[in-house]
């Protein structure tokens, strides 16, 4: 209770907190989160129940946990569904997919922000404003014409001059349609405009070019932005359901958003399995929160306000 | 100071130096500008060129003025869409506006497992949206396998539809949505609530402020910017939902989750009327951009009121 002594301000302060209404407010305060808590994880826990619940049981048992449970059966119903859903090249693919567009939007992204912040050609205020108005484009509209063009990239249709690549069944679009975003362009010009430019001077009268301060200054000191945009980018490519599974069509290149969704469709697989399923592809998400929380929830501090 | 001026004299003492370093300065960012005229500015002038187009497949043959326009307003289908789209904006406004702005209020005062409360609530996050919606459509399940139908029978009640009923569907398919978003909303006004001065508190308090006084009087003006830009960016969001339609319903059950979005996906890419696609997809486009129009007229008006 002494806890309370420490809150000086605030709704509650400690000489509410002193009094029965204050406490019993606080409480309530409290049972509240626990109950939101409690609908956050409920779903979690049920899936993760479900998915260990042996093939039989789920279809006659109406119970919340399974009935039986150890670690021989949960070892068996890992390796049962693994070795039903089929993911494996999926995962392959995905994971190679998230590492290309992961490359691909950083150097895009921090080189930009560095023309914007650093180098300030002439011109560049007018061209950034620009970028930042492309955050405020609705993208639904964009869905078909970009589907035309990567039918004959770079152009904009066959029509136009009746060439071009078929970029379908490709991660082409993806990467580079990806590696698009005014909001991290705007995150590392911010990052970069807090660096002080004294610090490029000195290096500019040591005789570094530009390169070479970008590598060996701008992105040393910007350590946290970046991995936080990379924690981002990766889980964002990770994710990515609706423009893979418009573009990609063949099997073997299929991402696993797309397939646990075309899986979910052809109601062959038991939903125990399909659960395993869907556990599988959320787990390198749940690890790389486990490890950068405090990048993912501290992160916003950085961006999401001053955005 | 005087450093930027040595740097501007410098500058223009020699101009093939800087004329050099003009080129190599905007190289960097030749890339993301190439790319966003490809895939964001392009698209976008194009999509709406071919709405005004008679489109063969995926190729524009000849202009044909507003036709298209006209046959998609004249679908039977579109004032549906439309009315389900609003229905699925005012849905997630009900269910999806306050409950995270209560929260992160509420977080703000707690001195128990505070940091401990924040990651469990944050935890929906962190799941792909995809693998969000699919989960939830199998805790729909309107036998009794689905977690809501076996809670329902425990506590003594009948299985329910769910999203079999027409009349809610847009309402459930809004609350899978609110489970996976609320973390990311409670998050940015916990911040905006760091940043609120505490002295204001302790000024009001000395003043005799209760707790309701000081909640309106100090906490709200501090987070109201937050608060306008999430309202609008969640009416924005929503009024393009697409993808969980498409995963949790199919637009089902006889269309009554159907939005203009998922009517988009299913013109360009099911049905094949594509230059229909591209004329809906315009009519989004107008539609958003009022809004955001609107949004900034507002937050001009709310920063000279204050």
């Amino acid at each position: 209770m002494s806890r309370f002594q420490e809150k000086t301000t605030g709704l509650l302060t400690n000489v509410d907190l002193k009094g029965a209404k204050g406490k019993i407010i606080y409480w309530a305060f409290f049972a509240i989160l626990i109950a939101c808590c409690l609908i956050t994880f409920l779903p979690a826990v049920w899936t993760v129940f479900t998915a260990l619940k042996d093939p039989n049981e789920i279809y006659t048992s109406t119970k919340f946990f399974p009935e039986h449970l150890s670690l021989a059966i949960f070892t068996e119903r890992i390796l049962d569904s693994w070795n039903q859903l089929k993911f494996g090249r999926s995962i392959l693919n995905t994971f190679y997919f998230s590492v290309v567009a992961w490359a691909i939007k950083l150097t895009v992204c921090t080189f930009a922000g560095y023309t914007f912040s650093k180098l300030k050609p002439k011109g560049s205020t007018v061209v950034f404003v620009i970028i930042l108005w492309t955050m405020m484009m609705p993208s639904q509209m964009r869905t078909v014409p970009n589907y035309i063009s990567f039918l004959s990239f770079p152009f904009a249709s066959k029509s136009e001059f009746g060439i071009g690549i078929n970029l379908l069944d490709t991660y082409w679009p993806l990467w580079l349609g990806g590696a698009v975003d005014a909001f991290a362009v705007m995150l590392f010009k911010n990052a970069f405009d807090s660096i002080s430019d004294s610090i490029v001077e000195a290096a500019t009268i040591d005789g570094a070019g530009k390169l070479q301060i970008f590598f060996n200054v701008m992105i040393p000191l910007s350590v946290p932005i970046i991995i936080y945009e990379s924690i981002m980018t990766l889980s964002g490519a990770w994710s990515n359901f609706f423009g893979p599974y418009l573009i990609i069509q063949d099997t073997r290149k299929q991402l696993l958003p797309a397939k646990i969704f075309l899986i979910g469709n052809d109601g062959t697989v038991k939903q125990n399995t399909y659960l395993m399923g869907l556990i599988i592809a959320s787990m390198p998400q749940l690890l790389i929160f486990a490890f950068f929380k405090k990048y993912i929830m501290g992160g916003i501090n950085v961006g999401g306000v001053k955005g | 100071m005087s450093n930027k001026n040595r740097g501007e004299a410098k500058r223009s003492k020699s101009g093939a130096f800087y004329k050099k370093s003009f080129i190599t300065s905007w190289l960097f960012a030749v890339p993301a500008i190439v790319l966003m005229y490809m895939f964001i500015w392009r698209p976008t002038v194009m999509g709406f060129v071919w709405s005004l187009f008679k489109m063969k497949g995926y190729t524009p043959t000849h202009f044909i003025g507003i036709k298209n326009y006209v046959e998609v307003m004249n679908d039977t289908q579109f004032i549906p869409l439309f009315i389900n789209t609003l229905e699925y904006v005012f849905w997630s406004l009900v269910v999806g506006f306050l409950p995270p702005i209560l929260l992160a209020v509420i977080v703000n005062e707690m001195v128990h497992f505070r940091q401990k409360i924040m990651t469990f609530l944050y935890m929906p996050a962190i799941i792909p949206a995809i693998a969000v919606s699919l989960l939830w459509k199998q805790m729909y399940d309107p036998s009794d396998i689905g977690l809501l139908n076996m809670i329902l029978i425990k506590i003594g009640m009948s299985p329910y539809q769910w999203l079999n009923d027409g009349h809610f569907t847009i309402l459930w398919i809004i609350v899978s949505m609110t489970w996976k978003s609320f973390p990311g909303a409670m998050l940015l006004y916990y911040s905006a609530l760091q940043g609120v001065n505490q002295e204001l508190y302790e000024a009001a308090t000395i003043d005799g402020a209760g707790m309701v006084k000081r909640a309106w009087y100090v906490t709200r003006p501090q987070i109201m910017g937050v608060l306008i830009l999430n309202f609008v960016r969640q009416i924005i969001g929503v009024f393009q939902v697409m993808e969980q339609p498409l995963a949790m319903t199919g637009g089902g059950p006889d269309g009554a989750s159907a939005s203009l979005g998922y009517q988009l996906y299913k013109y360009g890419f099911v049905t094949q009327r594509v230059g229909h696609a591209m004329a809906l997809g315009t009519i989004i486009f107008v539609v958003l951009i009022l809004m955001t129009v609107f949004y900034f007229r507002l937050n001009k008006k709310l920063e000279e009121s204050m």
